[in-house]
């Protein structure tokens, strides 16, 4: 410590000190306990094959070997990049849409926004419930749609190749509002001198959307493919509740993968190397995200 | 003359199209609510009708009747409701003193620990799951309520938000305060906290909604009933009832609802803050 301080000014430095550890202390201890030692004790645990009740063999890197030679796992990532690319450009597409009419000085947009927005904060659960009526192959709405326009009826849910389709259908529904809310953001950010620019100089609203709009929301564009995709890694709810990851693994998607290798065949050990391949998948996704965005992830 | 006329009827025109589209979508997108609601209302053997009945000509309520007499709903919910309300008020309180300290205090190796705080945001819940569970065992709050509000007791985003909230208050506020003899606490709890309240519920909704939907964690970390959360309790009826649609619908209707009355309360704040403040509704 400076000995150039007054006896009050010294005093004050302590109490900072200790006002300051004291504030942060608490939040401090509880990130400590259950996000940093979790990081360490998941390295751990992923070089073991344990059941976590007695079991606890070393077993060095021969977890991560049988991640990297496993077809289930990489099924699973396959599995969930397709989920994303079934929903990201759809979920892109739509909700731009959605948030350009909405800009345009439309009336009730209040209302018209809560409505788009309200999936979103609704529980999967409950809302995941009422799709699986939807879904129903027999008396689901979405058949007897298909009917009344002339279609085919599908098996949705029960099918080995309808099952992610209805999944990236239901999860692309209820996440939509949270890419609108953006975009609505954005585009409330493009000078309207810009526009009016291109207007005057002869550009049709289809050009001056392409060539002004859309190159000035790209970071929103970005960043709202790299949060969907990166929560398409870390989907869970849904894929329990409306399909188990069935038939016969086609909705098995890398966080619900990992859930059943750790809580449905005990095999911690071997899930702990899965939570760490998803960690760097998600850590890459981050990087990208920011690099190309500059926007700060916060994750749930 | 006639170009005007016409650009004005076509304006019109626009504007019909424009009002029909988002009127198409907005049905598109809102009609599971619909449908989740008319299906609560419907007989039981009327729900497995082909093609459905789009309204409720036999209106009943007993659907609601059977599906909350077969359960403890009441007790889930106000399970639901403590943890919500727990880990809102304790995560509020140690972020808003972390962040005050992070904002107005100089102590030695804020720096150092303010990054490593930030650098939590790196690590997904989906790779601590499991050393989580196995923590939560060792403390030995497998199946208790503990369980469900620690871990959510601090919050990284709640940190982040306040922080800057604190760092844009004029100093000379903080300095005058502390000429006056305000204690440190004294200034955070009379003038700070007040000031960041935009700030203060937006955390606090993401922090109630978050602990109103959770289910991956309460499922792997509690077990007993009256332990339960209610979207867990929802996935268990749907296992018991799995054919009963009107029930499950009523269920979810019942669920679903305090969640929606909430959001009609906060919405502007709570789209605001995933905007970033950009949008006025």
């Amino acid at each position: 410590m400076d000995s150039k301080l007054t006896p009050a000014q010294r005093k004050k430095v302590i109490r900072d000190n200790v006002a300051g550890w004291l504030f942060t202390f608490p939040s401090t201890l509880v990130l400590f306990v259950f996000t940093f030692l979790p990081a360490f004790v998941v390295i751990f645990l992923s070089l073991f094959d344990t059941n976590l009740v007695g079991k606890m063999d070393f077993v060095g890197l021969g977890n991560f070997r049988e991640l990297l030679g496993s077809g289930d796992f990489w099924g699973s990532v396959l599995r969930t990049l397709y989920f994303a690319a079934g929903s990201v450009p759809v979920a892109v597409a739509v909700s731009l849409l959605i948030a350009v009419l909405l800009n345009a000085k439309v009336r009730g947009r209040t209302f018209w926004r809560m409505g788009f927005f309200i999936p979103y904060i609704t529980p999967l659960v409950a809302t995941s419930i009422i799709w699986l009526y939807i879904f129903n192959p027999g008396f689901g709405m979405l058949n007897a749609a298909l009917h009344f326009v002339g279609l085919p009826p599908s098996r949705w849910l029960s099918d080995t190749v309808s099952a992610m389709p209805a999944m990236i259908l239901y999860s692309t529904w209820h996440d939509i509002g949270f890419a609108v809310i953006i975009f609505m953001a954005a585009l409330s950010k493009v000078p309207t001198e810009l526009l009016e620019a291109a207007q005057i100089d002869g550009a049709s609203g289809w050009r001056t959307f392409w060539h002004v709009t859309w190159p000035m929301i790209s970071p929103s564009t970005y960043f709202v493919v790299i949060i969907y995709t990166i929560s398409a890694f870390k989907m869970y709810t849904q894929v329990a509740v409306l399909t188990q990851g069935g038939p016969v693994d086609s909705t098995t998607t890398t966080g619900y993968y990992l859930y059943q290798q750790a809580f449905g065949q005990m095999r911690f050990g071997y899930a702990s190397a899965v939570s760490i391949g998803l960690f760097v998948i998600i850590f890459l996704l981050t990087m990208l995200q920011r690099k190309v965005t500059g926007r700060k992830v916060f994750y749930g | 003359m006639t170009t005007m006329r016409q650009s004005v009827f076509w304006n019109k025109v626009n504007r019909v199209l424009l009002y029909l589209v988002i009127a198409i979508l907005f049905i598109v997108v809102v009609f599971p609510f619909y449908w989740m609601i008319v299906t609560s209302l419907q007989p039981q053997d009327v729900v497995m009708n082909v093609p459905p009945e789009l309204w409720p000509r036999h209106a009943t309520f007993q659907n609601y009747i059977d599906a909350w007499k077969f359960a403890p709903w009441l007790r889930y919910f106000g399970n639901t409701l403590f943890v919500a309300v727990a880990s809102t008020l304790i995560s509020l309180a140690t972020s808003s003193l972390a962040a005050f300290a992070f904002a107005c205090i100089d102590f030695k190796g804020k720096e150092a620990l303010f990054n490593l705080v930030l650098s939590v945001m790196m690590i997904p819940a989906a790779t601590t799951l499991i050393p989580n569970f196995l923590i939560i065992r060792t403390l030995g709050w497998y199946d208790t309520f503990y369980a469900l509000i620690i871990p959510f007791a601090a919050s990284v985003f709640g940190i982040f938000l306040l922080r800057q909230y604190f760092m844009s208050m004029p100093k000379e506020l903080w300095e005058a305060a502390q000429i006056d003899g305000a204690s440190r606490l004294r200034y955070f709890r009379s003038i700070a906290l007040p000031l960041a309240k935009p700030a203060i519920v937006t955390i606090a909704i993401n922090s109630f909604l978050g602990s109103w939907t959770s289910f991956l964690w309460p499922t792997v970390v509690t077990q007993s009933q009256n332990k339960q959360l209610i979207e867990v309790a929802l996935n268990t009826f749907l296992g018991d009832n799995s054919q009963q649609w009107a029930q499950l619908a009523a269920a979810s209707v019942f669920t679903t609802i305090p969640i929606v009355i909430l959001f009609f309360f906060v919405q502007r704040q709570f789209i605001e803050g995933i905007g970033g403040g950009g949008i006025k509704g």
